[in-house]
């Protein structure tokens, strides 16, 4: 059984249809590659997975190691495993960032009926884990992505998925805005977190994220559907040719190569 | 006069009429603000002024002062509840009680004492100074104060005493009874002299009591004086209270004021500072909290009389339920006040449908050198940053919790760490459940 089966997938915000038939298998172990050009959906899907409430889930199914996913809210699929790494992580000042992801932390063990952590036994382990994307210790006492620069709230992300242990983590375009420098960090924190017990869904719109973190699996997205399945190779040649090559427009990606524009 | 009103001033004539001993001096001071009082009336909405505030909880004149705190020895644990270390004034509905009163450690060079042996022994100072920052002449509550002075205090701080540990008053209301307190707090701080008072308002039965609290504070700040000012204000949810902060600010002096309004369901808040000398610097940190039908109306006054001064106000509110929060923020730029420095913010977060918020900012500057800014928001919980704490696993209850608690806390941690921070988180914590019990620290 798959760890994530996402079914026909049919979503759309407002009326209009962003999502129109996803079907995606990721199994235990496996990382998968979601390319594509902007407005793709690329970002919708991700959303939709972590239950984000602005789309509209229209048709279709999304299983969990099984189990129906789409019918929990937020909390709950973060309690069985779904973790996303946000594009735009959103700065919230006056909440600490280790008081913040302790919560969190506390808030799982807890539906998982485990004893939660103290503050001592916490911040034993969360020091531990940032050493992993270097996140100095004073970011993590300020409040949670305040002031951080780019590099710093994706390093952010990926510690916190450190900490939290997901079974399925979506990592939505965790590349863009990073220098190469701050790419490799975070690319070496996240490849330091694949597992057997655990997939990822690297949602990406460029193949030099893929140079550092390896997929297995790379499916290109365009019109709210996945137009095309491979290996590895796949991404290689959607870089060499670019998006035209499978009949894509893209044109922004193509003006702002290198730096994708913001939303 | 209305029913109430008549009511109101019966009964201060019968408290004046009761001492026949008193100083001509006092006796016209309470004459005078019973006379204001008769003539002005309690306000209504249509007054500019209390446009957002209906006064009908205390309209029908029900309430009444008592004469003694009579015995207070149960309420010790009330009082260790709330104290602070160092020297303390403790009155119950209105009156002194010597009993939990301590004034030991009091430091050289500042005299704290009870209104009523001040109004026996310092005649001439406080005819001089009564009076002079709140004007009876001009707001009735103000003027109902004045009638009925009789119990309070006295802060003297000699030119350069300077003092780290805070100055207590703390007013407990017993809250089983419709008591009217009216506390007069005069604070006259010499040149170069620095301290820290602390207003403490409570009922004694927890969040429940009742009680009607009219208090008016008078601070005079010498050049170059420096007073941090809290007013804690966390009465029963059934107590109406209205105070009044009056500053007089010497050149080069510094004034810091922190409000927190979290009880009662009446709660009006005035502070009125005035530059008397150029450099003078004033902070205005207010956080109002209010939840059920509680009703929190707080109005600033800035008057930027004379030039190179600056102002910094923040007030926030957090309102839930059918809670309503009001701010009127007048900043007063005189025409010679150039140079003037003034920023002031009002923000409100809305918890639920039926809270509202009414902001008022109001700069009226007439001189044309200065730096003024103003802004005012009221808003509900960002939904970006709910969905970021609910997809890490937190719960959506939990969640809003701590982002009220994150909107709220700006202003607690604008208290220095201490004592005083404790004390606010302390009556904060069971009316804003966000609030952390442990900081976790790297």
């Amino acid at each position: 059984m798959a760890l994530l089966s996402v079914r026909n997938l049919h979503a759309r915000v407002g009326d209009k249809d962003i999502l129109k038939g996803i079907d995606l298998e990721v199994g235990a172990g496996e990382v998968h590659a979601i390319m594509g050009p902007n407005g793709s959906g690329k970002s919708t899907l991700a959303s939709v997975l972590a239950g984000r409430d602005a789309y509209e889930v229209t048709k279709g199914e999304v299983l969990l190691d099984g189990k129906p996913l789409l019918e929990l809210a937020p909390e709950a699929r973060a309690a069985e495993g779904v973790f996303l790494a946000f594009q735009y992580p959103v700065e919230i000042p006056g909440v600490g960032n280790l008081h913040f992801l302790r919560t969190a932390l506390n808030a799982q063990r807890r539906v998982k009926g485990l004893e939660e952590l103290d503050a001592m036994d916490f911040l034993q382990m969360a020091k531990e884990k940032s050493k992993l994307v270097q996140l100095d210790a004073a970011f993590m006492n300020r409040s949670v992505n305040e002031g951080f620069s780019g590099g710093e709230k994706k390093r952010n992300e990926i510690f916190q998925m450190a900490v939290l242990e997901p079974r399925l983590a979506i990592l939505d375009e965790t590349d863009s805005g990073l220098d190469i420098d701050a790419l490799r960090t975070v690319a070496g924190g996240v490849n330091g977190l694949r597992s057997p017990q655990r997939a990822m869904v690297v949602i990406t719109h460029y193949q030099r994220l893929l140079d550092y973190i390896v997929p297995d699996k790379v499916h290109v997205m365009a019109g709210g559907r996945i137009i095309r399945s491979g290996g590895r190779e796949l991404a290689l040649e959607l870089e060499e040719k670019g998006y035209g090559w499978l009949g894509l427009q893209d044109g922004k990606a193509a003006a702002t190569k290198g730096g994708e524009a913001r939303r | 006069m209305t029913p109430g009103v008549t009511r109101y001033v019966d009964v201060a004539s019968r408290f004046q009429a009761r001492d026949a001993t008193t100083p001509a001096w006092l006796q016209r001071v309470r004459q005078e603000g019973l006379a204001h009082f008769a003539r002005l009336g309690l306000p209504t909405t249509r007054d500019e002024a209390w446009k957002y505030t209906n006064l009908s909880p205390i309209a029908d004149g029900a309430f009444a002062p008592v004469v003694t705190a009579g015995s207070t020895a149960e309420l010790s644990s009330v009082v260790a509840r709330l104290a602070l270390p160092g020297p303390r004034l403790v009155f119950v509905d209105g009156r002194l009680s010597p009993e939990l009163s301590s004034v030991a450690g009091l430091p050289r060079g500042l005299t704290l004492k009870p209104l009523r042996d001040a109004l026996v022994e310092d005649g001439a100072l406080l005819e001089a100074e009564l009076g002079q920052r709140a004007l009876a002449a001009e707001q009735a509550f103000t003027a109902l104060n004045a009638a009925l002075l009789e119990d309070g205090a006295v802060l003297r701080l000699a030119p350069g005493a300077l003092s780290e540990v805070p100055v207590q008053l703390i007013f407990l209301t017993r809250g089983d009874a419709p008591v009217l307190a009216s506390p007069r707090i005069l604070v006259v701080a010499g040149a170069g002299s620095e301290a820290t008072l602390v207003e403490t308002y409570a009922s004694a039965t927890g969040v429940s009591g009742q009680g009607f609290t009219n208090a008016v504070t008078e601070v005079t700040l010498g050049d170059n004086a420096s007073l941090k000012h809290y007013r804690l204000q966390s009465e029963g949810d059934a107590a109406v209270h209205v105070g009044g902060l009056h500053v007089r600010q010497g050149r080069d002096s510094r004034f810091v004021s922190h409000n927190f309004a979290f009880g009662g369901v009446l709660a009006r808040n005035e502070v009125n500072v005035t530059f008397a000398g150029e450099g003078g610097d004033a902070t205005l940190n207010g956080l109002y909290v209010g939840r059920g039908t509680q009703h929190l109306d707080q109005r600033t006054a800035l008057d930027h009389a004379v030039p190179r001064c600056t102002s910094r106000e923040l007030y926030k509110g957090v309102l839930d339920d059918r809670a309503r929060g009001t701010f009127h923020g007048l900043v007063k730029v005189r025409q010679d006040a150039q140079r003037t420095d003034s920023r002031q913010q009002n923000r409100n977060l809305l918890l639920s449908e039926h809270a509202q918020a009414d902001t008022r900012p109001q700069l009226e500057i007439l001189a044309d050198d200065v730096k003024c800014a103003h802004g005012a928001v009221v808003g509900r919980l960002d939904a970006q940053a709910l969905f970021y704490l609910r997809s890490r696993g937190i719960p959506r209850a939990e969640a809003e919790r701590l982002l009220t608690y994150a909107f709220a806390r700006e202003l607690v941690d604008a208290v220095p760490e201490g004592p005083v921070r404790a004390s606010v988180e302390g009556l904060l914590a069971p009316r804003l459940p966000g609030a952390p019990r442990t900081e976790v620290t790297a």
